[in-house]
């Protein structure tokens, strides 16, 4: 395409009501694919569905308290796995001895899906919440501590050796350096995290809970209502992509040195 | 009300060293084999004296200044610096880096205030400092920009803004220029007298270039290729600035040293 082109007007407005038309075509297929068979519904189904949920609502929670239930230990988990995996992929990443000791352990625990834990955390914190947080924290540290430990271990040693010789402590080369210098690796780690928090928490619901997107889901399996399902499914989709946004959002403002490639 | 400039004022005392390196050797040792990168160098630096330490590429010219700023440990020998024993990182020295080393995250105008900030100097008087340096490099009204939207000649800047910035006594350049296009190097050549004789201060520059090291130092010292031994000593005192490379007697000087030197086309 040319460079003309590609500014023009109506380019412009093209490219502004494409998402637009693409999720009007894929609705449109959907409801031509779903018309006769009648074991899909619809997505009329589906908006009537959720129309239905503000008169009544599922297990006698909003919808909104059901995206909050969820969104809730999604925040939590993942906040938990910041707090300790940061602080711990900088250490082995920054400290030889510390790596030593520490990441062959970390790497036998990190290949264990969280679902895995699923028993143990029952056994340890119940089916309430501090379970549900418990695992999604055994989910989300994993990918934030490796992505943290290779953010550090790329810096280059230049930069290192710069503020060395201008005179910094250890503790200001941390600081001034190694953390804005991995800072962007981080933020990739967390957006992984970020889906992997969804992932565990949908599945927690679906086996034991009592409000939540994941419970919305298995609550519509068990009493047949496919648009519920569905409707859940949607809702997921959004706030996954909305978050994902966000995050992309903070990153361009936490580094906006880093330009990225369109 | 200029403190960092208060230093300059202090005359010279003529022939004063200002940085001493004895009997210096470094070995690296990897698993069973080792490697002598300098074997047994000894130079003084005088005061406010620009010193050219040329020698072939990889021949261990970076090692021994890595030594000089404390980054790296000699095998044997000693630096004094004002005849005191240097050991590890000396505050007197600043470094404008081979690879630039500017922090791709930071401004330039942070980059050149990251000794100060290290310094605990406040931010409002460390930016009203760093402006100077910025200046004092040309790099005014690109205060702002992110490296990335530099071009490598203002990337080099900002590395000498910043080693200046760190109001050092002794600035070391290790091949400041190597990385640039001929244009930009000439032009960066006398942007550094400029610098160096509005802010004097004592000089270590390292380069693998015969041209640049006649035009530049007041003396240039010539080693071998590894190991790095001193080969010959040049004084060009004599030599008046601005100087010309096409002066009968700067090529004399630059003939003369080619012929001694090691500096082969590989």
């Amino acid at each position: 395409m040319n460079a003309m082109m590609k500014n023009s007007r109506v380019y412009k407005i093209l490219l502004n009501i494409l998402p637009v038309i693409s999720i009007l075509l894929f609705a449109s297929l959907w409801q031509l694919a779903s018309k006769n068979g009648g074991i899909i519904p619809t997505p009329l189904d589906v908006y009537r569905r959720a129309g239905r949920l503000l008169v009544k609502p599922v297990n006698n929670i909003s919808l909104t308290g059901h995206i909050w239930a969820s969104m809730k230990r999604v925040l939590l988990g993942l906040l938990a796995g910041c707090v300790v995996g940061i602080p711990f992929g900088l250490l082995i990443g920054w400290n030889q001895k510390c790596c030593d000791y520490l990441k062959p352990l970390f790497e036998l625990v990190r290949p264990i899906p969280a679902l895995a834990w699923i028993p143990l955390m029952t056994l340890w914190f119940g089916i309430g919440e501090t379970s549900k947080t418990a695992l999604i924290f055994t989910g989300t540290v994993m990918p934030v501590v490796i992505n943290t430990y290779t953010g550090v271990r790329l810096i280059p040693q230049i930069n290192i050796d710069v503020a060395s010789v201008f005179g910094a402590t250890e503790f200001q080369t941390i600081k001034e350096v190694v953390i804005p210098c991995s800072l962007s690796a981080i933020m990739a780690g967390v957006k992984t995290a970020m889906g992997t928090a969804w992932i565990i928490v949908l599945a927690a619901e679906m086996i034991s809970a009592n409000s939540g997107l994941g419970f919305m889901i298995i609550r519509g399996s068990d009493v047949a209502d496919l648009p519920l399902v569905i409707f859940a499914m949607i809702i997921i989709g959004v706030i996954g992509a909305v978050l994902s946004w966000i995050l992309t959002f903070a990153e361009r403002k936490l580094c906006p040195w880093k330009v990225e490639i369109n | 009300m200029d403190t960092d400039f208060c230093r300059k004022e202090i005359m010279p005392m003529e022939g004063r060293n200002k940085l001493e390196i004895k009997k210096l050797s470094k070995v690296f040792i990897n698993n069973d084999s080792f490697e002598v990168a300098i074997e047994n160098v000894s130079l003084d630096v005088k005061e406010n004296e620009f010193l050219v330490l040329l020698g072939p590429g990889a021949c261990g010219k970076s090692v021994l200044l890595n030594i000089v700023s404390g980054l790296l440990k000699p095998t044997s020998g000693e630096v004094y610096i004002d005849e005191k024993l240097s050991q590890g990182v000396n505050s007197q020295i600043g470094f404008v880096f081979q690879n630039l080393g500017v922090m791709p995250w930071l401004s330039v105008r942070d980059n050149v205030a990251f000794p100060d900030k290290l310094h605990k100097v406040p931010k409002k008087k460390r930016y009203e400092r760093a402006q100077k340096y910025i200046d004092l490099v040309g790099l005014n009204g690109f205060e702002k920009h992110y490296p990335r939207q530099l071009s490598g000649g203002m990337k080099q800047r900002v590395g000498i803004a910043r080693a200046y910035a760190s109001i050092p006594e002794i600035l070391l350049m290790d091949e400041p220029f190597g990385q640039l296009d001929a244009q930009t190097r000439y032009s960066m050549q006398d942007e550094i007298l400029k610098i160096w004789n509005q802010n004097k201060k004592t000089v270590i520059f390292v380069t693998n270039n015969i041209e640049e090291a006649v035009y530049l130092g007041d003396r240039i010292i010539l080693f071998s290729a590894r190991p790095m031994t001193v080969k010959g000593v040049y004084d060009l005192n004599d030599l008046k600035r601005p100087r010309d490379y096409t002066d009968s007697r700067f090529l004399d000087i630059r003939k003369e040293i080619s012929n001694h030197t090691d500096l082969v086309i590989k």
